[in-house]
C-alpha cells in the first residue's frame, strides 16, 4: 500500500479524537482487535484458519490482570510481560496443533480456547469467574496519571506499536520465513522435499501470531478496564477472523482496515439498530463471495493473496 | 456416594441424548458435503423456538395438549423443509471445492445472519412451554424422581441412531449416499444426482438439528444464545466421535454427557469443562476421533 | 456543527486522495470508489454520531442512563425493572418532571456483555446532558462500572447492585446503593429459616455462577453455621448463569436428601428450575427456599410453604405498602399497563428514581434553585434518607443503604390468582448490617443463638 497513503490514514486516526473524543475508546479497542486479527492473518497465509486466537487475546488480557494483583504497576513492564505470556502459551499449545492441518487444526484451536474459556468462567476464587478481574490504571514510566490522561497516552502508545509491529510483521511476511508459509498453503510436501522444516516455520508463525493476539488483548485489557472470560469464546476468534478477511489478508494493514471499518460501523450502526449480527454476517458472506481479497485487495497492487 | 450410581448413570443417558441430536446431523452433514456448518447450533435453536411456539398456540386456543408431540415432529420437518434446500442450494453449493477457510467463513457469517434473525423474529425474552413434559408423567428410580419424558429423549435418540443405520444400508438413498460419500467425481459419473443428493442429505441433518431443539424445549427453556453454545458443544461431539460417523456421533455423546454428570456430581465447580477437556483429551489421542479415519494426502 | 464539518472535509479529503495518488492504476475505479466513500462515509457516521452537543443551564430534558437486561433470560427480572422505569418516569413527568425539567431515560441492555455495558457507559457518560446512571441490575456489571463511576465522576445509583464486595472499601464519593447489601439480605433467610425449621441437619445450595450466587452461598452458610453450628451443607452447585436445563442438577439434588434446599437462582432460570424442578418432587422432599422467588409468583405455579423475600422491602402488598397511597396507585397503574403486579425489580426500581428525584430537590435547595452540578447531586445523595413506596432508604456513610428485610412463605389464597406472601416478618434495616468498613464474613462469625431470639418473629409482620 503507498506509503504517503498509510502515512495520511495514520494522522487521520489521530487526529480524530480531538474532533470526538469518545471515538478514543473505539479507536483503541478497534486497533487492539487488529493487532489479534493480523495473527489471525499470518496463520492464514499458510491456509491454517484458526478458531481459537481469541483465547490468547484473553491470556495476555488476564496476565496483565493478575500481574497487577501481584503489584506489578507499570505499563511498559506490563506489556511486555503480558504479550511475552502470551507467546508462551502460544508455543506450548502450537508445538502439538502445528501438525494438524485444515478442519482438524481449526477445531482443535476452538477446543483448546474453549477448555481455556471454561476454566476462566468456572475458577471464580482464582479467575473472579464470569464476573472477570479488573485492571487499574498502571504507572507510565514512573508517572501516575489520572485514567482520561492515561487512556489517551494508550490509544498514542497503540497508534504507535500500530505502525512499529506493523512494519516487522511486513518484513516478517516477506522474509524467507514469510513466504514459506504461502508455500505452505501452496504444496506442503513439496517443500519438505525442498529441505525446509515445514513443522518449524509454522510454529515459528504461530508464536508470532499469539504475540500478536496477545498484544491486542493486552491494550483491550486496558482500554476496557476489566477482563471476563467472553474474551476467549469461540464467537470472539470468529470475530477475529472475520475482521481479517474482511480487511483482507494481503498484507498487514488489511486486519486494521478491517478492525477500524467495523468498529466505526458498528458504533453508528447501534443507535439505529439492534441486529449488528445480522449485517455483519451479511457483510461477511458478500465480502468472501464477491471480494475475496477483502478491502485491502482493492488498494494494493498483485502481491495481495485471498481465500 | 454409591446410592448415586443408577442416578448418574440416567441422567448421563438423557444428557447424551439431548447432545446427539445437536451432533448427528453436523456429522452427517460433514461427511456427505464435506462441510462443517458453523450455523448448525442456529438450526437447533430455530427448531426450538418454532416448537415452543406452536406449542403455545396449542396450549393458547386449549387445543388437545397430546397435539403437541406431533407438533415437536412438525416444526422439525417444516425448518427442514425451508431451510435445509434454501442454504444448500444458496450458499453451501457455492463453497464445494474452495478451502476450508471459505467454508468455514460462509457458515459463520450465516450462523450471525440466523441468530439476528431469531431475535427479531422470535423476540428477545425466553420462552417456556412444557406441556409434553407435563402429559407424561414421572417415575422414581432409586429413590430419585424422573420425568417419563427424559425416557423418550433416550429412545428418541436410540431410534435415530438405528434409523439412520438402517437408511444408510438399506434403502436405495442410503445406498447412494454412500456411493457419494466414497468417491463424488466417481458417483458422478456413472450418472448419480449429487446435487439432489447433498439437498437431501442437507436437509436431514437440518431435521436432525431441528428436531434435537423441539425436543429440547419441553424441558429447558430456549432463549436467545442457545445457538452458540449448542454450536461448540456439537463440534466437540462430531469431533471426539469423528467427522462423519454416526456411530462415532452417539459414543461420543455418551462421553460427553458422562463427562459432564461426573463432573456435576463429583466437582461441581468444573462441570463446564468436562466436554471440552474430553474433547482435548479424545483429539490428542486420536486426532482424527474414535471412529474417524485418515484420508489420503495427494501430492 | 463542527462535527458535520469535520466529516464533510474527512469524506473530501479521502476522495481527493483517489484522484491524487492515483489509486485507480490497475484496480476497477468503480470498486475503488465504493470503497473508499465506504470508509469516508464510515469515519463521518462514526463522528457525526459521536458528538455531544455542549450543555445547558437547566437543560431542556434530564436524561438518565439506566442499566436492565432487556434480552434474553434475564429479561425475566430485567423488564420488570425497565417497565417500573418507564411507569415512574411518566408519573414524574406528569407531575411536572424534577425541578420543572421532564425526564427522560437511555435504556442500555446489559445483555450486550461487560464490554458494550462499559462502552455504553463511556458514552453516555461523554455527553454532558446524562448527568446520573441507574446501573446496574448484574452484580457483575456493578462492580465492573464502580471504578467507572469515580474515575469518570458520574453519580451512580445502583438499583440493584447488591453485592457486598460493591463497596467494601467505603472510598466511593459516586457509586450509592440505597437499596440493599447481600448481608442483611441473606442473613434474613437464615434467621427466618431457623425459626421456622429449628432441627434442620443439611443443606444444599444452587446459585447461579457469579459474584451474587457465591457470595449469597458464604453469607448464608456462614450465617447459619454461626447461628446452629452442627448444620452441613450437603452439595453446593454454581451452574452457569443461563443455563436452560438443571435435570442433572436437580438430580444430584435429590440424591443427597436435604432438609433444605436454598436457590438464589433469578428471571429465567428460576423460572426454569421451578418448572424442572415442581414434578420431580423437590419442593415436597425438601423446605425449598427461594431468595428471589417472588418474582416468578404470578408466573410459574409455586406450592405453599416455599420460603420467598424481596431482597429489601420492595413487596407491594406489604402493610407499610398498602398504608401508602402513592403505591397503591403506582401498583394498580402498572397492572393496568403490563397485566401483572409490580414484582421487586419494580419496586427497585421505582425506589431508585424515588431517591435521584430526592437527591435533585435536595442538591437543588441547597445550592439556591440552580440546575446542580454531578458533583452536587452526589453530594446530595450522601447521608441521604429518602421514602420510598414501600419503607425509608438510609444511606450510610459508605454509601451503602439501609433498607428493611421481609421474608414470608408461599400462601394460596382466593383473593388472588397468584400465591401471595404469608407469615412475613419484617426486620429492621440496621439489625442486621455489619459496621461500614468490617469484613461482613468476620462479622457474621460472631453472631451467636441469642442473637436470632432479639429478632421479630415470623408472622409477626401484619
Amino acid at each position: 500500500m503507498p506509503t504517503i497513503i498509510a502515512a495520511a490514514a495514520v494522522l487521520v486516526i489521530a487526529l480524530l479524537p480531538v474532533a470526538a473524543p469518545w471515538l478514543q475508546f473505539v479507536l483503541t479497542l478497534a486497533i487492539a482487535k487488529g493487532f489479534a486479527a493480523l495473527g489471525v492473518a499470518v496463520l492464514l497465509r499458510a491456509g491454517l484458519i484458526s478458531i481459537g486466537h481469541a483465547m490468547f487475546f484473553a491470556a495476555s488480557a488476564y496476565a496483565v490482570a493478575f500481574l497487577a494483583r501481584a503489584g506489578v504497576n507499570d505499563l511498559g513492564l506490563l506489556l511486555i510481560l503480558s504479550v511475552l505470556g502470551g507467546a508462551l502459551v502460544g508455543a506450548v499449545a502450537g508445538s502439538f496443533l502445528v501438525r494438524y492441518r485444515a478442519i482438524f487444526f481449526a477445531m482443535l484451536n476452538l477446543a483448546v480456547s474453549m477448555v481455556f474459556y471454561a476454566l476462566c468462567a468456572k475458577l471464580y476464587s482464582v479467575t473472579g469467574g464470569t464476573d472477570g478481574m479488573p485492571v487499574p490504571v498502571p504507572a507510565v514510566f514512573g508517572v501516575v496519571l489520572g485514567e482520561p490522561a492515561f487512556k489517551s497516552v494508550l490509544f498514542y502508545l497503540s497508534l504507535g506499536l500500530m505502525v512499529l509491529v506493523g512494519l516487522a510483521v511486513h518484513r516478517y511476511l516477506n522474509s524467507p520465513l514469510g513466504h514459506a508459509l504461502s508455500a505452505v498453503h501452496t504444496n506442503e510436501i513439496r517443500l519438505e522435499y525442498l529441505g525446509i522444516p515445514v513443522w518449524a516455520v509454522l510454529l515459528i508463525a504461530y508464536v508470532v501470531s499469539a504475540a500478536l493476539a496477545g498484544l491486542g488483548g493486552a491494550i483491550a485489557g486496558f482500554a476496557i478496564g476489566r477482563v471476563v472470560p467472553d474474551f476467549a469464546f469461540w464467537t470472539a476468534s470468529g470475530h477475529l477472523v472475520l475482521i481479517a478477511v474482511l480487511g483482507g489478508i494481503g498484507g498487514v494493514p488489511g486486519a486494521f482496515i478491517g478492525a477500524l471499518f467495523l468498529e466505526l460501523l458498528h458504533s453508528a450502526a447501534v443507535t439505529v439498530t439492534d441486529s449488528w449480527n445480522l449485517i455483519v454476517g451479511m457483510a461477511l458472506i458478500i465480502v468472501i463471495m464477491f471480494m475475496p481479497k477483502g478491502i485491502y485487495g482493492l488498494f494494493a497492487r498483485k502481491e495481495a493473496t485471498g481465500l | 456416594m454409591w446410592n448415586a450410581i443408577v442416578p448418574l448413570l440416567l441422567d448421563s443417558l438423557a444428557s447424551a441424548a439431548l447432545i446427539f441430536f445437536a451432533a448427528v446431523g453436523l456429522t452427517l452433514v460433514f461427511s456427505v458435503l464435506r462441510v462443517l456448518n458453523v450455523a448448525h447450533g442456529s438450526l437447533y435453536s430455530i427448531g426450538g423456538y418454532v416448537a415452543a411456539s406452536i406449542c403455545l398456540f396449542i396450549a393458547s386456543r386449549q387445543l388437545n395438549p397430546y397435539l403437541s408431540f406431533l407438533a415437536l415432529l412438525f416444526s422439525a420437518v417444516c425448518v427442514a423443509a425451508i431451510f435445509g434446500p434454501l442454504i444448500e442450494r444458496g450458499l453451501v453449493r457455492w463453497t464445494y471445492g474452495k478451502s476450508e477457510a471459505v467454508q468455514i467463513l460462509i457458515t459463520f457469517g450465516l450462523f450471525l445472519i440466523l441468530e439476528d434473525l431469531q431475535r427479531v423474529v422470535f423476540g428477545v425474552q425466553s420462552f417456556y412451554e412444557d406441556a409434553p413434559m407435563r402429559l407424561l408423567g414421572t417415575t422414581s428410580v432409586g429413590g430419585v424422581v424422573y420425568l417419563n419424558y427424559q425416557i423418550l429423549l433416550i429412545a428418541m435418540a436410540l431410534l435415530v441412531v438405528v434409523g439412520l443405520r438402517l437408511l444408510i444400508n438399506h434403502t436405495r438413498l442410503g445406498r447412494l449416499i454412500t456411493a457419494v460419500v466414497t468417491d463424488r467425481e466417481m458417483a458422478q459419473s456413472i450418472g448419480i444426482d449429487t446435487n439432489r443428493i447433498f439437498i437431501v442429505a442437507f436437509s436431514l441433518g437440518v431435521f436432525l438439528a431441528a428436531l434435537g431443539g423441539a425436543l429440547a424445549t419441553p424441558t429447558s427453556g430456549i432463549a436467545p444464545g442457545l445457538g452458540a453454545d449448542t454450536m461448540v458443544l456439537a463440534f466437540a461431539v462430531a469431533a471426539i466421535g469423528g467427522l462423519g460417523q454416526i456411530e462415532g456421533a452417539a459414543l461420543a455423546s455418551l462421553i460427553v454427557g458422562l463427562a459432564r454428570v461426573l463432573a456435576i456430581y463429583l466437582v461441581p465447580s468444573l462441570d463446564a469443562v468436562a466436554p471440552y477437556a474430553a474433547m482435548l483429551i479424545v483429539l490428542l489421542i486420536r486426532p482424527y476421533g474414535l471412529f474417524g479415519s485418515v484420508t489420503a494426502r495427494r501430492i | 456543527m463542527t462535527s458535520r464539518g469535520i466529516s464533510i472535509g474527512v469524506s473530501r479529503y479521502l476522495s481527493s486522495l483517489e484522484r491524487l495518488f492515483r489509486l485507480d492504476r490497475g484496480v476497477p475505479q468503480g470498486k475503488v470508489r465504493w470503497a473508499v466513500d465506504g470508509l469516508a462515509g464510515a469515519l463521518a457516521l462514526g463522528v457525526v454520531a459521536a458528538t455531544p452537543a455542549a450543555a445547558q443551564d437547566k437543560p431542556s430534558a434530564l436524561r438518565l442512563g439506566i442499566f436492565t437486561f432487556t434480552s434474553g433470560p434475564a429479561a425475566a427480572y430485567g423488564m420488570p425493572g425497565k417497565n417500573a422505569a418507564d411507569l415512574m418516569i411518566d408519573e414524574i413527568n406528569a407531575k411536572g418532571g424534577i425541578g420543572g425539567v421532564p425526564v427522560s431515560a437511555t435504556y442500555v441492555d446489559e445483555a450486550q456483555g461487560a464490554q458494550g455495558v462499559i462502552a455504553e457507559y463511556r458514552r453516555l457518560a461523554g455527553d454532558a446532558k446524562n448527568q446520573v446512571m441507574v446501573a446496574a441490575l448484574s452484580s457483575a456489571n456493578c462492580l465492573a462500572l464502580a471504578p467507572l463511576a469515580d474515575q469518570l465522576e458520574v453519580p451512580t445509583v445502583g438499583w440493584n447492585c447488591d453485592t457486598h464486595q460493591l463497596l467494601m472499601d467505603g472510598k466511593s464519593k459516586y457509586v450509592f446503593r440505597p437499596n440493599g447489601n447481600t448481608v442483611p439480605e441473606f442473613i434474613a433467610y437464615a434467621i427466618y429459616l431457623l425459626d421456622r425449621k429449628p432441627d434442620l441437619k443439611t443443606v444444599a445450595i444452587i446459585n447461579p455462577d457469579y459474584a451474587f450466587g457465591h457470595d449469597a452461598a458464604k453469607i448464608f452458610t456462614a450465617a447459619l453455621k454461626a447461628l446452629k453450628p452442627d448444620v452441613e451443607i450437603v452439595a453446593e452447585l454454581y451452574p452457569k448463569l443461563g443455563s436452560p436445563n438443571y435435570q442433572t442438577e436437580i438430580s444430584r439434588l435429590t440424591t443427597a436428601r436435604p432438609d433444605v434446599v436454598f436457590s438464589n437462582l433469578w428471571g429465567a432460570d428460576l423460572e426454569n428450575f421451578v418448572r424442572q424442578a415442581a414434578p420431580r418432587g423437590v419442593f415436597t422432599s425438601s423446605q425449598v427456599i427461594l431468595a428471589l422467588g417472588e418474582t416468578v409468583l404470578q408466573r410459574v405455579p409455586l406450592p405453599d410453604g416455599v420460603i420467598v423475600g424481596v431482597l429489601g422491602d420492595g413487596w407491594w402488598m406489604s402493610p407499610d405498602a398498602k398504608n401508602k397511597p402513592e403505591t397503591v396507585k403506582f401498583a394498580e397503574a402498572y397492572k393496568a399497563r403490563f397485566g401483572e403486579y409490580p414484582v421487586f425489580p419494580s419496586i427497585k426500581m421505582a425506589n431508585a428514581l424515588i431517591y435521584v428525584k430526592a437527591a435533585y430537590d435536595a442538591a437543588m435547595q441547597k445550592n439556591g434553585g440552580k440546575w446542580p452540578t454531578r458533583g452536587e447531586l452526589a453530594a446530595a445523595m450522601k447521608g441521604s434518607k429518602v421514602e420510598t413506596l414501600t419503607g425509608t432508604a438510609q444511606t450510610r456513610a459508605d454509601n451503602d443503604g439501609l433498607v428493611d428485610q421481609i421474608v414470608g412463605v408461599t400462601v394460596k389464597t382466593p383473593a388472588q390468582q397468584s400465591p401471595v406472601i404469608g407469615d412475613m416478618v419484617r426486620y429492621k434495616g440496621d439489625s442486621l448490617m455489619p459496621q461500614a468498613g468490617q469484613d461482613p464474613l468476620a462479622w457474621i462469625a460472631t453472631l451467636k443463638p441469642e442473637f436470632a431470639k432479639s429478632l421479630p418473629k415470623p408472622g409477626s409482620y401484619k
